[in-house]
């Protein structure tokens, strides 16, 4: 058998994907090139994220990995198993427990605090992508934060459609600077990553770019001065199994009716857990 | 309780995989354990080939060495030899016996998600820590019984008139067959669908990964990815009903992409596109899933013209076969046509000289 290093890494990987790590907290929204290693699960399914969680990750770290808010995911399950199993630490799926929260698609129900690292998984670093393809072109203007071409989709879906049509990963402007891409989370989830407690790093393992928002730093998402943010409405809605509102839901059909339930997991187990104590 | 359709994850990938570890070992499906090993390859070729036979789909990989390009050329030059029996009714998708049926659209479906065997969550380590992952669960006491016929995940959303509907031209009605005849630009769909699910996988891969990076607009969601069984029927010719002939395994593909107008009737509803192959084949169904979106709706942000969206680029250039012969021609003499570039060349610079 061959003898693999804590955290699947050797330690000069691990220092060069924490140096861009580290240049990415230090320049909020950039979005940093690191040369991202090849993992044993497939492009696409989690390598970005999963190569920071693998080289933050310390003997005393607890982590938690979710899928669509889900721990129980089938690929959330298989990268949770896979970080135990390189590094034998602790896993669990209370948000509140986690030092390292690794995430595909959502932002916890449950405030996160300064003790805690969010990590994403990211498809597409570069925000500018939907209007500019070109890696070259985008750097540019990031430089010369030359968003007008963002600016003009944004007006021509208003114009069309009411709305821009962009449902996930909704551009969003980073320290009053960048624009940035926040991943395919939906937009209910664009306003918790404001002045949020917790640090969040974003890991693009395919586009091998990594960049990071920094603890308490401004998020806003772009929107015209005389307009509002529109997210996905649940108003009256309830979950169906806690009772929980105001959080974002997965929607079902049975029997032909549309149910409701907590999308993130943990938190669905805690409202019923407190609601049951609270009969009891 | 259904709260979470795939609660137990660690339960599912288990059994996903043993399936698989199964499928390879011939305890289904192919029952030579020599040939089980090569399923992939066996259902790549047939494809590529567009000859559905196993037995030759073997000895071509065998008589090739295992290029499977040119095994999948072997199939095609066979089928010049073969005489056509007739044509078959059209597969309803609906009607495939499902051995894996996965949505990711939706958490869950009518029929539920069925992992089947998968490699997808097998960690690709050769050897050491964590190769042995999350082992093989021994599957349950077999008392699911997967639903038949089975909808697709998206017929929900098509019942209630969200999924636009490709139109398609009253004299392109009747399929083309691109073996007979050789059809024109604008191609019609059948044709651009037939040349698809002949194309090669690679070359479709890339061309469908460059509208997913960013030369394009298509980000699919799967409504719906099934791998099984297909009953191929024909019409017998004396009863004139139609009976089974055989079946073949298949990958079948829906996936949706962003909402559009429809201009049928101006309303808004979600573009869809449909990938099929022979055999299974998740990779090359996901990828003609999203050239045929594509194709049917170019526009959304970065404009029209991208290379996944013009059906001239992916008609022409996706045949492994035909891509792959001409690429390697280049090894023949051409004694005769360089002496006339290098001549041509010396005309040049004497004119350089003079000027």
């Amino acid at each position: 058998m061959v003898e693999i290093s804590f955290a699947f890494f050797d330690e000069d990987a691990k220092k060069e994907i924490r140096r861009a790590i580290l240049k990415g907290i230090a320049l909020p929204g950039y979005i940093v090139p690191f040369a991202s290693r090849e993992m044993p699960l497939a492009r696409g399914w989690g390598t970005g994220g999963l190569q920071i969680s693998l080289s933050i990750i310390t003997e005393a770290d607890t982590i938690k990995v979710i899928d669509q808010g889900c721990d129980a995911s089938v690929n959330a399950v298989n990268i949770r198993e896979f970080i135990v199993a390189t590094t034998d630490v602790r896993a669990t799926s209370t948000t509140g427990e986690a030092s390292i929260i690794q995430t595909r698609h959502r932002v916890p129900e449950t405030a996160l605090t300064e003790e805690q690292v969010l990590v994403f998984q990211v498809p597409t670093p570069d925000v500018l992508t939907v209007v500019e393809p070109d890696t070259d072109k985008q750097k540019k203007m990031h430089a010369h934060l030359e968003y007008s071409k963002l600016w003009v989709l944004l007006y021509e879906d208003t114009a069309s459609f009411g709305d821009s049509r962009i449902a996930s990963r909704y551009p969003v402007e980073v320290n009053d600077h960048f624009i940035m891409d926040p991943s395919p989370i939906p937009r209910y989830d664009i306003p918790r990553l404001n002045d949020n407690p917790a640090l969040m790093l974003f890991g693009a393992g395919r586009e091998k770019r990594i960049y990071a928002i920094p603890p308490y730093t401004k998020v806003k998402p772009i929107v015209f001065d005389d307009r509002s943010f529109q997210m996905e409405d649940f108003t009256g809605k309830s979950c169906m199994r806690c009772g929980a509102e105001n959080v974002f839901f997965d929607t079902l059909k049975k029997d032909g009716e549309v149910q409701y339930y907590c999308s993130d997991s943990d938190f669905c187990d805690q409202t019923l857990e407190s609601r049951k104590s609270h009969a009891s | 309780m259904s709260y979470v359709a795939i609660k137990g994850g660690s339960e599912a990938i288990g059994r996903s995989k043993n399936l698989f570890k199964k499928m390879l070992d011939g305890e289904f499906l192919l029952e030579d354990s020599n040939t089980s090993k090569l399923i992939f390859g066996i259902d790549r070729i047939m494809g590529e080939g567009a000859l559905y036979s196993e037995k030759l789909a073997v000895r071509a990989i065998h008589v090739s060495g295992c290029n499977l390009l040119e095994a999948a050329f072997y199939l095609r030059a066979h089928r010049s030899t073969c005489r056509r029996a007739g044509k078959s009714l059209a597969i309803n998708g609906g009607e495939i016996r499902v051995i894996r049926r996965i949505s990711s659209a939706f958490k869950e479906i009518e029929g539920g998600q069925i992992l089947g065997p998968s490699s997808d969550f097998i960690l690709k380590l050769l050897a050491g820590h964590g190769s042995d992952l999350l082992e093989a669960i021994d599957g349950g006491d077999g008392s699911r019984k997967i639903q038949h016929p089975l909808p697709s995940g998206l017929s929900d959303l098509r019942s209630r008139g969200l999924i636009m509907t490709v139109a398609v031209k009253e004299n392109e009605r009747k399929p083309v067959d691109i073996t007979r005849s050789s059809p024109l630009p604008p191609y019609p769909r059948s044709s651009m669908m037939q040349v698809m699910a002949r194309g090669e996988t690679g070359s479709m891969l890339g061309f469908a990964y460059t509208s997913l990076r960013g030369y394009g607009d298509i980000h699919p969601t799967i409504g719906d990815l099934r791998l099984g069984m297909a009953a191929v029927k024909m019409i017998h010719p004396l009863t004139g009903k139609a009976v089974v002939v055989g079946e073949i395994r298949v990958t079948a593909v829906e996936s949706v992409g962003s909402f559009q107008r429809d201009s049928k009737d101006n309303n808004l509803r979600l573009t869809s596109g449909f990938g099929f192959c022979f055999g299974f084949n998740e990779t090359k169904a996901i990828s003609m899933s999203i050239l045929d979106l594509a194709m049917s709706y170019p526009h959304y942000s970065v404009g029209e013209k991208s290379i996944a969206t013009d059906p001239e680029i992916i008609f022409h250039h996706i045949d492994g076969i035909e891509s792959m012969g001409f690429t390697d021609h280049f090894k023949m003499p051409h004694y005769v046509t360089f002496q006339a570039d290098i001549k041509t060349l010396e005309r040049a610079m004497e004119h350089d000289e003079n000027g």
